[in-house]
Formats: structure tokens, sequence, C-alpha cells
């Protein structure tokens, strides 16, 4: 019964995509690039349509840029060849005049380079991810004492190992164990939101330390990185990506979005004045589902709203 | 898998929920057990903030497992969980030399609590394929388990990020909490 549906569906989208040539003379993703507001309407629009193409040089393209993503090969001049590349193809197949569609080369090329980089961006966070925290390498300690330097720029560390990491909110005298599943990517998260939104991260740090809505800012920090994975593996996080992404997104990208979880659930947890940090699991799974609810609105597009606050 | 098998065995007592309770430290591996019984994932695990709790529902068995965080901040919370467990597992990360104690202390503590008076007690010796770690009888000894006459208790050997030994533990939970049962069944009617 299903299967018939699913037929029935292919076979109207079909009908209606050979009218609608006929009548305007463009073909669907043309029509998609005239029409459609730039952003996530545009470039989600596009992207379904070449997923859902039958035509056999489509099917190929996509699944090339799938593997060039994949493998993060693209940057670069080579970014340049490909986009170019994708653009030719579609021309062709779909008998596009570049010269009079100008426009339409313009746009689409914006959308193969926000398709394909946001699944560039799944592997290349991925690949932070798998990186397991390493005391003995240099660079991951250095990493872990510029998160203590820049949280608290005021206070020395007394040692490496030392009790004062709780201050931050790790769990224990060593936080090299409490990275777990999300390896060096926790760990970059928490330094970006320290060194690039330096008074937002001190202002949540100081309620994570109020002495009744307080919490564990690091390892909260921690378990909202893995928040903000699911997003983007998922695919729920596109839309804010696509709307906020002016070129190829980078890793930069995905350590903002992560900032703007962070500061939203601060101001959220302290909103819930939880009896205390028992309701984790309960308020971290009403956030998500707010924060879901926001990302599928099509203008979805975070802005930090730093507010000075009271508590 | 083999936890349905278990839940199978179960059947005498038809629509029971049991309430596991998962302690230990932090860096224990309290949540890649409960998810190794839960059968997810355990690649994407984070330090637990507060806790988490598990379902498992077959042929109308409920098997909650709660698994509260082992950081020192965390533990004076243990205490809201111990109403009514069945069995109290207690994590410990078998290489981890320099928390022996506190890690034993702690135990103890558990033990001594009205709540968890005759609770059957498992205790996960974890990590056994890290290099120096102890083995179960080496851990037992060392925290003291043969002291302990007031209530049954296991140690079990296990590697949960490989899946091993989880589910001998379980079993052994499982037989004891069915043992419990006869002898308060009087206590039932």
């Amino acid at each position: 019964m299903y299967n018939l549906w699913l037929f029935l569906a292919s076979f109207l989208r079909s009908m209606v995509k050979w009218f609608l040539r006929r009548t305007t003379g463009l073909c669907e993703l043309q029509r998609i690039c005239y029409g459609e507001m730039s952003g996530a309407p545009r470039i989600s629009a596009v992207e379904k349509s070449l997923h859902l193409s039958k035509c056999s040089q489509i099917k190929k393209l996509v699944a090339h840029l799938n593997d060039i993503s994949d493998n993060c090969r693209l940057k670069g001049s080579t970014e340049r060849d490909i986009l170019k590349g994708a653009v030719n193809t579609v021309l062709v197949v779909k008998k596009i005049n570049p010269r009079i569609h100008y426009q339409f080369v313009k746009n689409f090329s914006k959308c193969v380079e926000q398709i394909w980089g946001y699944r560039q961006l799944v592997a290349q966070v991925e690949a932070v991810r798998i990186v397991k925290y390493d005391s003995d390498n240099i660079e991951h300690e250095k990493k872990l004492l510029d998160l203590w330097q820049a949280l608290m720029p005021c206070v020395q560390l007394d040692n490496r190992i030392s009790k004062q990491w709780q201050d931050i909110g790790f769990q224990g005298d060593d936080p090299k164990t409490d990275f777990r599943g999300m390896g060096l990517l926790g760990l970059e998260n928490l330094l970006f939101f320290a060194t690039e939104y330096r008074g937002p991260a001190q202002h949540v740090l100081s309620h994570s330390l109020h002495p009744v809505y307080g919490y564990c800012f690091a390892i909260v920090g921690i378990n909202l990185t893995s928040m903000a994975l699911q997003f983007l593996r998922n695919g729920e996080a596109k839309i804010y990506f696509y709307n906020t992404s002016k070129c190829l997104p980078t890793i930069r990208l995905f350590h903002q979005f992560y900032c703007y979880l962070f500061y939203e659930f601060d101001r959220y947890w302290l909103e819930c004045k939880p009896v205390d940090i028992m309701e984790f699991s309960n308020i971290k799974t009403k956030f998500e589902n707010n924060i879901r609810t926001y990302l599928s609105k099509p203008k979805a597009a975070f802005k930090m709203n730093i507010a000075v606050d009271t508590i | 898998m083999g936890l349905l098998s278990i839940l199978r065995k179960l059947r005498q007592s038809p629509e029971k929920e049991l309430r596991l309770l998962l302690l230990g430290l932090d860096n224990a591996g309290k949540t890649t057990i409960l998810k190794i019984m839960a059968s997810e994932d355990i690649t994407h695990i984070t330090p637990t903030a507060g806790f988490n709790i598990k379902s498992v529902v077959s042929e109308g068995f409920k098997l909650n497992v709660w698994d509260i965080g082992g950081q020192r901040k965390i533990r004076p919370y243990w205490k809201n969980y111990f109403e009514n467990t069945d069995v109290l597992i207690y994590v410990v990360d078998s290489s981890d030399k320099k928390r022996l104690e506190e890690t034993g202390i702690e135990l103890f503590e558990l033990l001594s609590e009205d709540k968890l008076v005759n609770v059957p007690l498992l205790v996960y010796a974890n990590k056994q394929d890290l290099p120096n770690s102890l083995t179960s009888a080496e851990l037992a000894e060392a925290l003291g388990l043969h002291s302990i006459k007031d209530r049954v208790w296991q140690i079990q050997a296990c590697t949960a990020i490989a899946g091993e030994g989880v589910r001998q533990g379980m079993e052994w939970a499982c037989k004891s909490i069915r043992r419990n049962n006869c002898q308060s069944f009087p206590h039932y009617y």
C-alpha cells in the first residue's frame, strides 16, 4: 500500500514537473533558483530536487559530490573546479543557456557549495571527535591549559593535576577522562566558546557557580557538544547552517552553533529554576525539543542575545 | 539479545517492574554498561550530569536501570534513588588503583544504608582490557568484599566497551532477584 502511494506520488511529481516545464520553459532547478528565497528555502529545495532526480547523469553527479565532501576534498581551487563541473553538468543535462541564465549559474553554484559544504562539515567535525584526548600529546595539553587561562584569567593553576579543575566544572582532578566519546571536539568547542566569546563565556561560567542553580560548566558543555553534533548529523541543523553560512562552511560555524546552544541552555536552565543538578536530563530534553522546533522554522538563524542579567 | 533471554527466564512473575541501581565513581563505566544492556551505541558517551535511565520492556517485564552520575558533587544525591532497589550494581574501574580506596569507602557507605539492607550486590570489575588492571579476585580482595555477610553478592569481571562480561553479571542479578522474591513471598500475601 505504501509502495503504491510512493509510486503514485513520484508519478504525480513527474507529471507536474513536465507540465510546469512546458508552460514556464524552465526546469525545476531553475524555477527554484529564481523563485525561492535565498538561504535555506532555496538551498533545501535544490537539495531535494537533486536527490529525487531520476536522470542518471544527475545521480552520478550527486554520488560524485558526496564522495568528494565525505573525503573533505572540497576546498581551495579544487572547490571552484568542482562547482564549475557540477554547474556545467546541469547546464548540459537541462539544456540551459548560461549566457541567458547567468543568474541561475550563480545561484545554483551557491546552493551546491552549501549542500556539499554541509556534508563535508559533518565529516570534518567527526574527524575531530574521533581523536581521543591524549595527555601525552603536547598540543592537547596546551589546549586544555589555554581553556583554563581563558576562563580563569586571574587564577593560576597550581598543578596540572588539581582540584581546581572542578571550579570550571570538570569532574575530578584531571579533565583528561571527562571528554569521553566527544574526544577533542568537546575540548575545542569549550575552548572556542571561552576564547571567541570571552564575555558570554565568563557570564555563563559565573552562572554555573551559582550556589542554588549552579551546574558543572565543562561537563554540561561536553554534553552540549553531543547535542550540537546530533543536530548536525541528523540534518536538523541544516536550515540554520544554510541561513547563516555565506561561503563554504568551516568548523568555526559549528563552534558558533555550539556557543549559541550553550548560551541559550544556560538561560533556559536558570529560567527553569532547577532544584539540583539531578534535573539535568529532563531540562536538557526539554531544551533540545525547543531548539528542534526552532530549527525547523525556515528562517532559523540564531543570534546571541546577550542580556545584562540580574541573577 | 542476552537480556531478552534472561527476561524470559524470569517469566514466573510477570508484569513485575525491577529496579536496578548503577553506582560507582566517575569514569568507572556505568553509562557504557547501561548502554550495553540496552543494546545502544557506546561511541558517543558523555559524562553523566544528573542521571540516565533506561527501561527494557519485554513480555510484560520492565527492567528499569538507573545510572547516576559518579562525580563527587553528585554522590550526595545517590541516596534519593535507593528506595525499592532490587539489585545494587556497583561499577569499579579495575585499572584506577589510585582511587581504589575511595571507591571502597563509597561502596561500604552504600552497604550501611538502611534503604539498601539485604539488596543483592553485583560488582563489575570493569576495564579488564587495560594493562595493569586488577583481576576480579584481586579487586574483591582489595575492596574487602569477603567481609560482606548481610546480603548475597557477586563480582563480575567485564570489559564494557567490548560488551564482555556484562551479560553474565545481569544473569546473576536476575537470579538473585528471584531468590530474594521467593524468600519474601509470604510477606506479599
